[in-house]
């Protein structure tokens, strides 16, 4: 192709929004430059990422001829697909970046010796760790820049690149997660000291310090020494080496896998001459931590001091009694001291968030705890708490009084109190020798709580009793308040590109959004008017209800078939062999069959459409009412992606009532037709309930469309794809037309058999049950 | 149908079998028995619901008649039905009949299973009537003391489809059953499995970790039967990774995502 040809193919393919003269000349030489096997492709391409993002397309091209030196061609439509990736997770710079160096960035990977990073280590890390830590523990994991944990969310590298392989990079982020939650179980950030407890006295005695209780502990610790970064740097060494022996311990599989990779991380040179000898110990312990088993005699000192935490019944104090020693091994030796490069699974600590967390979590839980307690306690409790009926002060007042409420017994004790007590198993409550069990959530909470504390502090139900009766259940106004308001967070879905045969990552918002029922003449009218279909249609779906029925002649059943036995005999006396079909057995037929009924809510739909469509849907109802069979309705619209709706008529397990024929008659239309999100959602929705047969009906009115690039291809194949997704989860989707012309689109978006186009619009409320029988017939 | 020629005695339990106790389970349905109290045992699979009914038939010396339930079982199934043989047609007792009339225990395992039609024919011989109405014979029969009637149900795992009704449950006494303490469930594998301490400790601390993974990915963690199976294959020189992955992981779940995290699990133990 020359580069007229070209620039005529790239002004088809970016009509209307064309490029400037100057930009399609440009591109255009840009491609007749590149080997003629190629261009084709190279078109190709860049006709799958115009429509994403001009400026994206552009920076393809623009960076075309340099990949081309390390790509083969048959790989390019990989790297453009791994390129539109990058631009809907990091945008245009991201994608930039990503285009200008395909050796690193895409071939590497697809060797497999790219870095593993946190978002695909995450599914398997995810589980594990929640595996490990249990229930008692709620843990989040974030990426960060250096793997630490504030005991509430692991913090954990960006990516690992320090092996080879994938595998060797994902046990290194196995291990870290292991530590950190080694760190967690083993109570790393739980140790506290007290001022006169001899280490502390020594070393504030020795540096001349004072200590600072009010900092958080190991803070505080760090600032005893005259340089507490040196000391905060070898109490996170001699912690890892405690934790890793721990681990050694508890995961012995996980350790030798692990063993033989750890020295690596090690600088493979011998030391430089220039060394001083404070680096070298700090190197020694280095190497103790990687090669704990290595020889004996390299860094005797430091091995001794940390081998022996290594037992069983080590804590942090332990590595705190460890840390001063190693500190002043280190800074007997003269200075200066090199900064190494951290170990990457040595992970840095955050005192002063752990306690942050700590004191958050306390709070959390006391006031969950609190809350649910006092949703337990009778009301009867009220008076005896001081507060009676009629002089109820304003609720604020009130809640200071509770905290400031005594544990019974002590301070009241000429009020009568009711005895509360909590037992020791947090199973069961006593007010006044009443017992009252716990629900198993409080349990555990309550199970959480003295975990961390020791006992359920008596404060905390003293609180819980002063709550109760009072009125105030933070528990309950929230339940309350979710059941009338649903939380307005709208949901992701991905959207089928066929040009990149990819998924666009949850490029879609779908909004779920209720109708406002309006109450008018509509429904009194249909019913009117088509009186006589109703009743037949009664009738018909009456004759489809599941029923109780016998069958004969069977080989197994119930009783005997006395027919069949008369013949069988008459059979045998004849010298005939005899039937052994003599039972009758009584079958039920259960239909179970769940349908949703999507009602295409586009401007499109405007007139005779949407009436046509209410009436149908109100005469399915009412035959459905007869059915019993489970049924759901939802409408849906919407303009560009990130406002798909989706708005509910009734769902599968809402009675139909008048509520729901007055949604039917306030069904209108809005603005556009995306079709790929409301299937998709309606998918999960019918994949969640238990049914025989799901069933995806979709009242439409022709091609989908939307006000941005979802019209034409692009539309039908998204909408194609979400049909076919649904399929392969065993729902079976079936799409009514009302088109005047049946293109011939619509056998490919719906298949072969999965549709039917009705050219007069006025016949859908007749056929629409007929279409129903016998789909599920 | 093979079944109506098995003698009662085939029922009968004749060495006795391992069971360690979890909690007074043993002493309460000792005294339902004695009681003629029908027991209602809940718990998730594999816990030990089933042997616990072994070990309580072999201490009463009891034949006892287990049944499967299944959405199929039909009345005729436990009570019995007319057959033909050479021309005439013969009454052949079903197995709740059979018990009923030899004094055995009746055990109906995943009682949810059954229809709920099916489970009401059960309701005057779990009340203090103890009789057992034989339509089709015109017939009522009244349980000696020696019958005692079970059923087991996994609250866990069934849909809300298939729950018991209040009818049929508040007839029973009722045991719930839960995963065996570490140190019990550790003895268990030994000794079912003849796996060495360590390899029992591992095996159920792999048990915990799945079991924390309930509702989180997992609708079921693993089972004490799954860590038995595990450890036999271990004996018969599997290696433990792999008799991890066949007998616990793979079973557990389909999902790849999961399975690779339960796998990095196995490894970190094995």
């Amino acid at each position: 192709m020359d580069a007229r040809a070209i620039s005529e193919r790239l002004s088809a393919i970016t009509a209307p929004d064309a490029l400037n003269e100057w930009e399609l000349e440009e591109q255009a030489a840009t491609i007749a430059a590149l080997p003629a096997g190629v261009q084709e492709g190279a078109l190709h391409h860049y006709q799958a990422i115009w429509p994403v993002s001009h400026a994206l397309a552009a920076l393809f091209l623009h960076h075309l001829p340099g990949a081309l030196e390390c790509l083969a061609p048959q790989q390019l439509g990989e790297w453009a697909r791994a390129a539109l990736d990058a631009y809907e997770r990091h945008g245009l710079h991201g994608a930039d970046t990503f285009l200008a160096e395909p050796e690193r960035n895409f071939l590497c990977r697809l060797r497999g010796e790219s870095a593993l990073t946190f978002t695909a280590a995450l599914p398997r890390l995810r589980p594990y760790i929640q595996a490990l830590a249990g229930p008692l523990h709620d843990l989040d994991l974030t990426a960060a820049p250096h793997a630490a944990t504030d005991t509430a969310t692991f913090f954990l590298p960006r990516e690992i690149g320090l092996f080879r392989e994938e595998r060797q990079n994902f046990l290194l982020y196995k291990l870290i997660t292991s530590l950190l939650w080694a760190q967690v179980a083993t109570g790393t950030y739980r140790w506290r000291w007290k001022p006169e407890e001899p280490l502390i006295a020594d070393l504030a005695g020795r540096y001349a310090v004072r200590p600072d209780p009010d900092l958080a502990p190991l803070l505080g610790f760090f600032r005893l020494f005259p340089q507490p970064t040196l000391a905060e740097e070898l109490f996170a060494q001699a912690e890892t080496a405690r934790l890793l022996a721990f681990l050694r311990r508890e995961l012995p599989g996980l350790m030798d896998e692990v063993a033989p990779l750890l020295p690596l991380l090690l600088p493979q040179r011998s030391a430089p001459p220039e060394t001083s000898a404070q680096t070298a110990t700090l190197e020694e312990i280095r190497h103790f931590l990687c090669h704990p088993s290595g020889p004996a005699e390299q860094g005797k000192q430091t091995r001794a001091i940390l081998l022996p935490l290594a037992s069983p019944t080590s804590t942090a104090a332990d590595s705190a009694r460890a840390t001063a020693r190693l500190y002043e091994v280190v800074t007997a030796f003269p200075g200066p001291r090199h900064a190494l490069p951290p170990l990457p699974f040595v992970a840095a600590l955050r005192p002063a968030e752990a306690q942050a967390a700590r004191g958050r979590h306390q709070q959390e839980e006391r006031t969950r705890f609190v809350a649910a307690l006092s949703t337990l306690l009778p009301p009867a409790v009220l008076p005896e708490t001081g507060i009676t009926e009629d002089q109820t002060p304003p609720a604020a007042a009130r809640r200071e009084a509770d905290t400031a409420l005594l544990p019974p017994g002590t301070a009241e004790a000429a009020r009568p109190q009711p005895t509360i007590i909590l037992d020791k198993e947090l199973k069961a409550l006593t007010v006044d020798n009443q017992s009252i069990a716990l629900p198993p959530e409080l349990q555990r909470l309550g199970q959480r709580i003295a975990a961390d504390l020791g006992q359920v502090p008596p404060e905390y139900v003293a609180a819980a009793a002063g709550l109760a009766g009072s009125g105030y259940h933070p528990r309950a106004s929230a339940t309350a308040s979710d059941d009338t308001v649903p939380p307005a967070t709208p949901l992701t879905y991905d959207e089928w590109d066929f040009r990149r045969n990819g998924f666009r990552k949850e490029w879609c918002l779908l909004h779920e959004k209720d109708i406002l029922p309006t109450r008018g003449t509509f429904i009194e009218t249909v019913s009117q008017k088509h009186r006589g279909l109703l009743l037949r249609l009664r009738r018909q779906f009456e004759m489809m209800r599941p029923g109780e029925r016998f069958v004969r002649r069977q080989r197994d059943g119930d009783d005997l078939d006395l027919d069949a036995i008369v013949e069988a005999l008459a059979d045998a006396k004849a010298g005939q062999a005899p039937s052994e079909r003599l039972f009758i057995r009584l079958r039920r037929d259960q239909r179970q069959i769940a349908v949703v009924f999507l009602v295409d809510m586009s401007s499109s739909t405007q007139g005779w459409v949407n009436t046509a469509i209410k009436e149908s849907l109100f005469l399915m109802c009412e035959a459905l009412a007869v059915l019993g069979d489970a049924y759901a309705i939802y409408g849906f619209s919407g303009m560009r992606r990130l406002r798909s709706e989706l708005y509910h008529v009734k769902h599968l397990d809402e009675p139909y009532n008048d509520l729901v024929k007055a949604k039917i008659a306030a069904i209108a239309p809005q603005e556009y037709t995306r079709m790929g999100p409301p299937l998709r959602h309606v998918t999960r929705l019918l994949t969640a309930t238990e049914a025989r047969a799901r069933l995806l009906i979709t009242l439409s009115d022709g091609k989908p469309e939307d006000y941005d690039d979802y019209k034409g291809d692009y539309a039908i194949e998204d909408t194609r794809h979400a049909l076919i997704e649904a399929k392969n989860l065993g729902i079976h989707p079936f799409c009514i037309t009302i088109d005047q012309q049946a293109h011939d689109y619509i056998a490919h978006m719906y298949g072969e058999v999965n549709y039917i186009v009705i050219n007069d619009v006025r016949n859908l409320p007749n056929r629409m049950p007929e279409i129903y029988r016998t789909l599920t017939g | 149908m093979e079944h109506a020629q098995e003698r009662i005695e085939e029922h009968r339990i004749t060495s006795q079998p391992f069971y360690l106790p979890q909690g007074d389970e043993v002493t309460i349905a000792r005294a339902a028995y004695r009681n003629r109290l029908p027991l209602l045992l809940k718990g998730p699979t594999g816990c030990g619901k089933s042997r616990f009914m072994q070990y309580l038939a072999w201490e009463l010396h009891r034949p006892l008649i287990t049944v499967s339930c299944h959405d199929d079982l039909s009345t005729g199934d436990l009570i019995g039905r007319f057959l033909i043989k050479g021309g005439e047609a013969v009454w052949v007792d079903g197995p709740l009949t059979r018990a009923v009339k030899a004094g055995a225990i009746c055990y109906l395992d995943e009682v949810v299973e059954a229809r709920k039609d099916t489970t009401v024919v059960i309701h005057p011989l779990a009340d203090d009537r103890r009789e057992l109405p034989i339509e089709k014979l015109g017939q009522l029969l009244t349980a000696p003391p020696e019958f005692m009637l079970a059923v087991s149900y996994n609250p866990g795992y069934q849909s809300v489809l298939k729950d018991l009704k209040q009818s049929t449950r508040q007839r029973f006494v009722a045991l719930e059953f839960h995963y065996p303490a570490a140190p019990v469930e550790e003895e268990i594998v030994q000794t079912e499995a003849g796996a060495d301490r360590d390899l029992a400790r591992k095996l159920v601390k792999l048990a915990a970790m799945t079991r924390n993974l309930k509702d989180a990915g997992l609708s079921e963690g693993a089972s004490t039967r799954l860590l038995i199976h595990a450890g036999r294959l271990m004996n018969q020189g599997i290696a433990p990774r792999v008799a991890c992955q066949v007998a616990i992981t793979e079973p557990l779940t389909d999902d790849h995502e999961m399975l690779a995290a339960l796998d990095e699990m196995v490894r970190s133990l094995f």
